[in-house]
């Protein structure tokens, strides 16, 4: 048995019990009562108070009778909890999912409130010495309260807990509690017991996407499952695509399941800019049982899981917004939006000074639909004033590519570097390398998509100094030959080779990887045109023209700053609502979407068997050790010792 | 003086007709034979003049010649006088204890005693024995002394009915002054409480002293042998007023029963010691019983 507040009940005991004795003792209200004489009392009154008051005390039931009373209501005061399976561990890290399915309405209300009773029951069975700290994770964690032992303190933090619309990333949660379970002394003192492990209770219903890849390394881990409610319909995928070739035209691809045991029939609605396309319906089955690792092929096949696919055509931006309209347990994933720009084809900067590169490369574009094709000499590039580079804080061009020249002066926008690097930190051309083969090239790449390097012959290439996050696309024994350098706000193809010492550019696969490069850097990565995160995920913002800072509308209608300097790409982190983000500049306004649009989330049923690290996690749910208030009891032991009080009392029962 | 409220307000009240029946056929006893001065109907030692032989004796120079058995002259030619005995009446006195105390419980001790007092006085008087009622608190607060014949059971009663009960009991100077006034030997019924705070001894020594045959009753209520007291009390005496404050408990109680015990048998043994009559008798016990059969078994009634 434990007592929360043992404090409050010792300063009552000060209080009450010597109040009690003192009253006891004045007695100032007897009852008179007559009798023929004194004589006998007296004397046997002056008999008992031999051994008075101690003996006195112990023989009186009634006082002992109040005694015990108050010692109840004390007990009571102190908030007594009992333990029926008792916790080992000293330090507690209870680790609470607010991800987006802890927004399904279960059927009192919705998970969070679930998890939070849980947490709070968690909490109130930890003993006094057990401390314990709090950290709330969706995609990532954040500690709500430090290792304390109030639990009044953890039972705040807990209320604070709000759902997110994240999803469901344990990884970083496991990290902050591994390292905040570390025992101050690395070293042991001799003799002194081990720092116990720490315990790490995790409330959630158990959809964590990575919950398999991470190892618990410190600290013992219980599940504490939550949640009942499983019919679901989400949209789990989205996509919007123009045609290259005919840039006006549209294609949406969404991808709807059914995550509940009954097959549904829904209607899943297109709209633009908040008019209705286009309605379509879809018999989705029943989700399979239980599937607990299912891929990709596996869903395609199952009924519960079906493709929408609208063609529109609309040549100019908007929002798009998908919509299931049907209630269920999990609103959130019900409707999907993807922010379209206007169609527009790229425009291209060629920078060099020996005209038969230039006519290569511009021979080699002319199948592509490309707005224009500039070009400049190094030295022109160089003094170019800022606005023939930039208009409205944006690159003019998608694409640059430079031959034979390395420069500083990197507008934010893709380039193609032939022998030539930008000067930043960490990049640099080495020696050349001579007589070396190409080895492999990376084919999945969306650049090299359709490339191939096969009979491709380079006479030879200098060694690129590149930094860790550098992609190598191509690589020959002892170095890369064409990488990709993603910055944020740029992008860097570098070919470490000059185009006029190979024949590559005679070559088909050239052409496509020009092709690929330049829809690459217009488009963003696989040519998808939704400027689209999930929640949590950050979103870069492109150069809007500024001072200084930019404003941010969030979904909820609530408004946000972000600093930025000017010409430069900013990032928004706070994405951690559903809905469309508008960034606002001086004149012109940046639109992002931020959907759910995850499959493991929408899956709100709880997970039947959860694994860390590939091995199960032990539930704690049935068995679950909470502390039980005691006082009821003790104030209903105080009553009926009262009662029988007033019953000895009225009987004259003497004992 | 105020006559009390609850006191006898008559005969019947006192004594019912069948039971005071019963009682004509008993008769005071005494183990001791006293000197009287008058002739009554109880056989004395002395030999005297009524019509019942006792005894023969030689005829010495002075006696009566009336006694002279002439019929044992003539057949021995010698002379005997004739012995009859002698018939004496009884002094009957009875002590009623009636300070406040004895309106205490219930059935009341007062009524009880009272009862108890007409009851022995009828006896007394059926037998023609010389009834002496006297009621004290701590001094005798009033007395009937020489009643007589069975006429003079209205006198008892009225006396009875008339005594009140106020006053603090104290039997030594209740004790001297009967001793002073009551020079007579005879028999002496002492119906009291006994909580005396002065003690009953030195009452009891004057008493003694006197060398009567006395009769000690002590009447208790039920409510004094079993206290139905419970919680914290401040008990009043009913008589000074004196408070004292006790929170009821088994042990108190057991304490309070032990010293009553122990009290009334040092009353016992005091008596006992020296040659008193003790007798304790509760309210609860029938007054009816108490005389036709404890009295009756204790020797005092015939």
């Amino acid at each position: 048995m434990n007592f929360l507040t043992p404090g409050t009940a010792l300063i009552g005991a000060a209080i009450a019990v010597p109040l009690l004795l003192l009253l006891y003792f004045l007695k100032l209200r007897r009852v008179e009562a007559p009798i023929s004489s004194t004589l006998l009392w007296k004397r046997a009154v002056q008999d008992l108070q031999v051994n008075a008051p101690f003996q006195k005390l112990r023989r009186n039931l009634l006082l002992f009778l109040q005694l015990i009373v108050l010692a109840a209501i004390l007990l009571a005061l102190g908030s007594p909890m009992a333990k029926w399976l008792e916790s080992q561990g000293r330090k507690v890290i209870l680790l609470v999912d607010r991800s987006a399915s802890m927004k399904t309405m279960e059927a009192d209300g919705r998970r969070m409130e679930r998890v939070r009773r849980a947490a709070s029951d968690y909490i109130r069975g930890l003993r006094p010495r057990d401390e314990a700290m709090l950290i709330a994770f969706s995609g990532e964690a954040q500690v709500l309260c430090q290792f304390t032992r109030d639990p009044a303190q953890l039972q705040r933090a807990l209320e604070r807990i709000e759902p997110s619309d994240g999803l469901s990333k344990i990884s970083e949660a496991l990290q902050l509690a591994v390292a905040y379970s570390a025992p101050t002394r690395i070293e042991p003192l001799p003799g002194a017991e081990p720092a116990p492990s720490a315990q790490i209770a995790l409330f959630s219903d158990g959809r964590i996407a990575d919950a398999e890849a991470q190892v618990v390394q410190r600290g013992h881990l219980r599940l504490f499952r939550v949640g009942q409610a499983v019919d679901n319909v989400g949209i789990v995928a989205m996509d919007v695509r123009r045609t290259y070739e005919r840039p006006s035209e549209l294609t949406v691809f969404a991808q709807v399941e059914n995550f509940g045991r009954q097959p549904v029939k829904i209607d899943v609605r297109l709209r633009l800019d908040g008019r209705d396309l286009h309605v379509k319906e879809l018999n989705l089955g029943a989700a399979a049982a239980e599937t607990p690792a299912a891929s990709r092929s596996a869903i395609d096949a199952s009924p519960a899981a079906q493709a929408a696919v609208f063609q529109l055509n609309h040549d100019a931006g908007g929002v798009l917004e998908l919509r299931i309209d049907r209630p269920d347990a999990l609103e959130i994933d019900n409707v999907a939006r993807a922010m379209i720009d206007p169609p527009r084809r790229p425009s291209v900067l060629i920078v060099s000074d020996r005209s038969r590169v230039t006519q290569l490369l511009e021979r080699a574009m002319q199948g592509m639909s490309v707005e224009r094709i500039d070009r400049m000499g190094p030295e022109e590039y160089e003094q170019a004033p800022e606005d023939r580079l930039l208009a409205d804080g944006r690159a003019r061009y998608d694409a640059i590519i430079l031959d034979n020249h390395s420069t500083a002066r990197l507008p934010p926008t893709g380039y193609i570097f032939f022998n030539g690097v930008p000067l930043l930190p960490d990049v640099s051309m080495g020696d050349p390398i001579e007589n070396e083969r190409i080895v492999t090239w990376d084919q999945t790449h969306p650049l090299m998509r359709y490339v191939s390097f096969e009979n491709v012959a380079v006479a030879r290439w200098r060694a690129m100094k590149l930094p860790p996050y550098a992609v190598k696309l191509v690589e020959a024994e002892r170095s890369a030959v064409v990488a990709l350098l993603p910055t944020p706000g740029r992008q860097f193809v570098l070919c470490a080779f000059d185009l006029a010492e190979t024949d590559w550019w005679r070559k088909i696969p050239f052409v496509v990887f020009l092709f690929n490069s330049t829809r690459y850097f217009a488009a963003g990565e696989g040519g998808a045109l939704a400027h689209q995160v999930q929640p949590g995920v950050s979103i870069p913002v492109p150069p809007l023209r500024n001072d200084g800072s930019l404003s941010v509308v969030r979904p909820d209608g609530s408004t946000d700053r972000i600093d930025v300097a000017p010409g430069r790409i900013a990032a928004y982190v706070r994405t951690d609502q559903a809905g469309v983000y508008e960034f606002k500049g001086s004149n012109d306004t940046y639109r992002a979407a931020v959907n759910l649009l995850d499959r493991n989330e929408s899956r709100i049923a709880p997970n039947e068997s959860f694994a860390v690290g590939g091995e199960r996690v032990a539930q704690a749910g049935a068995e679950q050790s909470i502390n039980r208030p005691l006082w009821p009891y003790l104030i209903c032991a105080a009553i009926a010792v009262l009662l029988l009080e007033w019953w000895i009392y009225n009987r004259r029962v003497m004992l | 003086m105020v006559t009390p409220a609850d006191a006898p307000q008559s005969r019947e009240e006192l004594l019912e007709p069948g039971f005071m029946s019963r009682l004509e056929q008993l008769e005071i006893l005494s183990r001791k034979i006293f000197a009287s001065r008058q002739k009554g109907e109880r056989r004395s030692r002395r030999k005297g003049q009524s019509v019942e032989f006792a005894d023969y004796r030689n005829y010495v120079i002075g006696d009566d010649l009336r006694f002279v058995d002439w019929n044992i002259y003539a057949r021995l030619e010698r002379l005997f006088l004739k012995l009859f005995m002698e018939e004496e009446d009884l002094n009957v006195s009875l002590l009623i204890d009636v300070s406040r105390s004895m309106r205490f419980g219930e059935p009341d001790k007062s009524l009880y005693s009272r009862r108890v007092a007409a009851a022995m006085a009828y006896i007394g008087l059926c037998n023609l024995d010389r009834v002496n009622l006297y009621a004290y608190s701590d001094r005798i607060v009033q007395e009937r002394a020489g009643l007589r014949g069975r006429r003079m059971m209205q006198r008892v009663v009225q006396f009875l009915c008339e005594a009140p009960c106020a006053g603090t009991s104290a039997l030594g100077p209740a004790a001297r002054q009967f001793a002073i006034r009551h020079t007579q030997k005879g028999i002496v019924v002492l119906v009291s409480d006994f909580f005396d705070k002065t003690g009953f001894e030195e009452g009891m020594k004057y008493l003694i002293g006197r060398n009567m045959d006395i009769y000690v009753v002590q009447v208790l209520s039920p409510q004094e042998v079993n206290p139905p007291l419970a919680g914290d009390l401040r008990l009043v005496d009913v008589e000074d007023a004196d408070a004292a404050e006790i929170t009821v408990s088994r042990p108190l109680l057991d304490r309070y029963k032990a010293n009553l015990h122990a009290y009334c048998t040092s009353l016992r043994d005091y008596c006992v010691r020296r040659g008193a009559n003790y007798l304790l008798a509760t309210t609860d016990v029938p007054f009816d019983h108490l005389v036709l059969d404890y009295f009756h078994r204790r020797g005092l009634l015939r």
